[in-house]
């Protein structure tokens, strides 16, 4: 199966250069230029239409939360740790927020359970498209969720579980590592031939630095107070939400910790929430810290997450970075740098057609590719048969 | 970066007297002349430190003034509560926990809240800021200055106590949630069970006979060797008793937070050469244990011996009372000098850093506060104040 998008385009250095090809066979690019001429098996004249990487959401709990219902996957709410959980046991691929998430042109997303407990379970990349979770996986064990102030508070407050401070939400969290740590030396003295323990098990890459700790920390401190766990038990660290997260860019920066930005179109909910900017992705990324934006779906629609970007252009950054902190930067964030996030050779066949400028809110999602698989939403795309 | 202050009264050895001239050059005091006794002149600090110091100099003219060390209070909750916005946010107790010895109140600290500029204003430098009294063994408390943007930054000791509480509060909180213990007796028997298992461990800790760390227990060790004291949250006379029988059962190094009842008591806790922060004074009798509670216990304990410091545990009190708490103490027959040792000489002797806080000498940390007024009147109000010689405060 091949694909060629003819007339389109694509951005270079933060430009759009017009006329250009791109040849996607067997779900991956191949080739890209403006001389390209084979036998394709699908021809589409893209009338020089926007073209850029499919969009990626580093962080969601898209399809763990089932549309239409009451019926939430999200969150094991009368647990105080589940680093057991994984989402593929629990995405529902079928469900309509996968279509809304390809109409948004998201091609790759972090699926991660919800943060309402210290430690939430393991986070996964997939791709938007399949029957089954398991087609588009990239990488099942992507990291551990953890979660800092206000959520996990309410949560334990509701169920009188003893994490109902700060205070013990950090040591709670010390404390599985502390568990783990041992867990893992005594593991590999061959000689004790003790039982697993299965949440334990779960946490063993994050204790040997294989996956980062991904840390939804929305106030300045206990962003700090992540980095400061993270950097007692030597664990990679990724700060998800980061409201706060501006006030901390020179820190963020000199330690080189990316964050997961966002949801900021939601209104100021809780406490926490007060310092919220769109100008924190400029702020960051000037001080020299990766940024990826997200709307956490379904905390707010999967579709508003070129909202995002174009929120922090309205707010003084420039248009090159904000769509990278969509498609590029997540990728690098996530690890899936080599795959996705660019249109290049060797890239995976990820695409999204746009009818203007992507960051512009009135322009059509035209079509979706995603590892070949085409998605066509508009009567002005002629898809012809070649050969 | 050098400043010097010129004339005014300082508190100095212990009285106030005055002023030639204190040199602060970067975060230490460096000189300190005095007109009485010229000649006294404090050793300059090493020339390391003394580098590129020449380059600003700021001279402020004291006359009028009273100069004294930074006030400490050392027994705070400072943005456990924060900013007022009150139990939808509270951290200060983890009321499900009951055993915490494990947490910090370092995780939850926010340099930003409101209170660390009451503290300025009113002339205090360093607080303790430690978990609340909900239970029986309530975690460790951190040492702060009251200037700086994160914790992280502005921290002297992460760890510097371990909280224990004693009286109506644990047995009010798990008696209300129809949990052990709703009794003294109760609270007394988790916190010796809990000493005991920690004495064990380190036994097997030492023999090397064990795998599997306990965070709590580990938390707990510092306190059994003795590296970092009690603090004992004790109203009432008997739970003042119980917590110095528990404290000697185990030989553990013991502070008296709250210390109502003591003047009850003093002869006893003057032998014991007792360590109290008084307080919070300014509160109403709004329960039994506090029923007691008189203005007197600060002059009566000092005089019997006790190393006495005041506080206002905010958020209990209002934190620029604290030297409302030490006039009072004056009122009811306190002497001044002794009043402002209790803000500050004894509060950092209590903390264990008498040797870097709490006076004015040289190679102490720069924490000086220069006052319009005497610091004991209600009236007055600070002008200058510097922490680790930064100026956190200037209103002429």
């Amino acid at each position: 199966m091949s694909i060629i998008f003819n007339n389109v385009r694509i951005i270079k250095d933060g430009m759009f250069f017009p006329s250009q090809k791109v040849l996607v066979e067997n779900g991956e690019i191949t080739m890209v230029g403006s001389n390209i001429h084979k036998n394709v098996d699908k021809i589409i004249d893209c009338k020089q239409k926007y073209l850029i990487p499919g969009l990626i959401d580093a962080h969601s709990h898209i399809g763990l939360t089932e549309s239409y219902s009451y019926n939430d996957d999200t969150s094991e709410i009368y647990s105080e740790f589940t680093p057991q959980l994984r989402p593929l046991d629990g995405i529902k691929m079928r469900d309509k927020a996968l279509d809304d998430a390809r109409r948004a042109g998201i091609t790759s997303t972090l699926v991660c359970p919800s943060s309402n407990l210290p430690i939430a379970g393991v986070c996964s990349i997939l791709k938007t498209n399949g029957n089954s979770a398991d087609v588009g996986l990239i990488v099942e064990q992507a990291g551990i969720l953890m979660s800092f102030g206000e959520l996990p508070k309410i949560t334990s407050q509701k169920n009188q579980t003893a994490n109902s401070t700060r205070m013990s939400i950090a040591a709670s969290i010390r404390e599985e590592l502390m568990k783990v740590q041992d867990y893992s030396i005594s593991k590999q003295n061959k000689k004790s031939s003790r039982d697993r323990n299965f949440e334990f098990e779960a946490l063993l890459p994050l204790i040997r630095g294989e996956v980062p700790m991904r840390a939804c920390a929305h106030r300045a401190e206990d962003i700090m107070t992540a980095i400061r766990i993270a950097e007692e038990f030597d664990l990679k660290i990724v700060i998800e939400y980061g409201t706060e997260a501006h006030l901390l860019a020179d820190i963020l920066a000199e330690k080189q910790i990316p964050v997961v930005l966002g949801p900021s179109l939601i209104p100021r909910i809780r406490y926490e929430l007060n310092e919220k900017t769109f100008e924190s992705a400029k702020i960051l990324m000037d001080a020299g810290v990766k940024v990826a934006l997200t709307c956490d779906s379904p905390g707010l629609a999967v579709e508003t997450l070129r909202i995002a970007a174009a929120m922090a252009v309205q707010y003084g950054l420039d248009e090159r970075r904000a769509l990278s902190a969509i498609t590029v930067y997540p990728a690098e964030i996530l690890g899936i740098e080599e795959r996705v996030g660019k249109i290049r050779k060797g890239y995976d066949g990820d695409l999204a057609l746009f009818s203007g400028h992507p960051l512009d809110i009135r322009s059509r999602m035209e079509a979706l590719c995603i590892d070949g698989d085409l998605y066509v939403y508009s009567d002005d795309i002629k898809v012809e048969n070649g050969l | 970066m050098k400043t010097v202050l010129e004339k005014g009264q300082i508190f100095y050895q212990g009285k106030f007297q005055e002023l030639e001239k204190l040199i602060i050059e970067n975060d230490k005091i460096a000189e300190i002349s005095i007109v009485s006794n010229k000649l006294k002149k404090g050793k300059a600090l090493p020339a390391a430190t003394k580098k590129k110091s020449d380059e600003i100099v700021e001279t402020i003219d004291c006359t009028g003034k009273y100069i004294v060390p930074g006030f400490i209070d050392p027994h705070t909750h400072i943005s456990l509560e924060q900013d007022g916005i009150g139990h939808a946010d509270s951290d200060t107790n983890e009321v499900f926990g009951l055993v915490t010895p494990q947490i910090k109140a370092y995780d939850a600290v926010k340099m930003r809240d409101k209170a660390f500029k009451d503290a300025i204003n009113g002339g205090i430098t360093t607080v303790m800021i430690t978990p609340g009294s909900a239970n029986p063994i309530g975690g460790q408390a951190c040492i702060v200055k009251t200037f700086g943007r994160l914790i992280d930054e502005c921290c002297i000791k992460d760890s510097c106590a371990m909280k224990f509480a004693f009286g109506e509060n644990p047995k009010g909180v798990y008696g209300n949630q129809k949990k052990f213990p709703s009794t003294r007796m109760g609270t007394a028997a988790v916190i010796r069970e809990w000493l005991m298992k920690t004495q064990d461990y380190l036994k097997r800790k030492k023999n090397k006979e064990f795998k599997e760390r306990d965070i709590k227990l580990e938390a707990l060790i510092p306190l059994i060797e003795g590296k970092i004291p009690v603090r004992a949250h004790a109203h009432q006379a008997d739970d003042i008793i119980t917590a110095y029988r528990i404290a000697q059962e185990f030989n553990l190094d013991i502070v008296f937070d709250h210390c109502t009842e003591g003047h009850l008591i003093s002869k006893e806790l003057g032998k014991w050469k007792a360590k109290a922060v008084v307080g919070p004074s300014l509160t109403g009798r709004s329960k039994p244990e506090v029923a007691h509670k008189s203005f007197e216990t600060p002059k009566i304990l000092t005089d019997e011996g006790c190393v006495v410091a005041l506080t206002t545990d905010y958020p209990v009190i209002s934190i620029e009372a604290l030297n409302v708490t030490a006039a009072l103490a004056v009122k009811y027959g306190l002497n001044e000098d002794k009043a402002i040792k209790c803000l500050t000489e004894n509060a950092a002797f209590i903390l264990g850093l008498d040797k870097r806080l709490g006076k004015i000498e040289v190679g102490f940390d720069a924490d000086i506060v220069v006052w319009n007024g005497h610091p004991l009147d209600t009236r007055s109000n600070p002008n200058y104040v510097f922490i680790d010689g930064i100026k956190a405060l200037e209103r002429k």
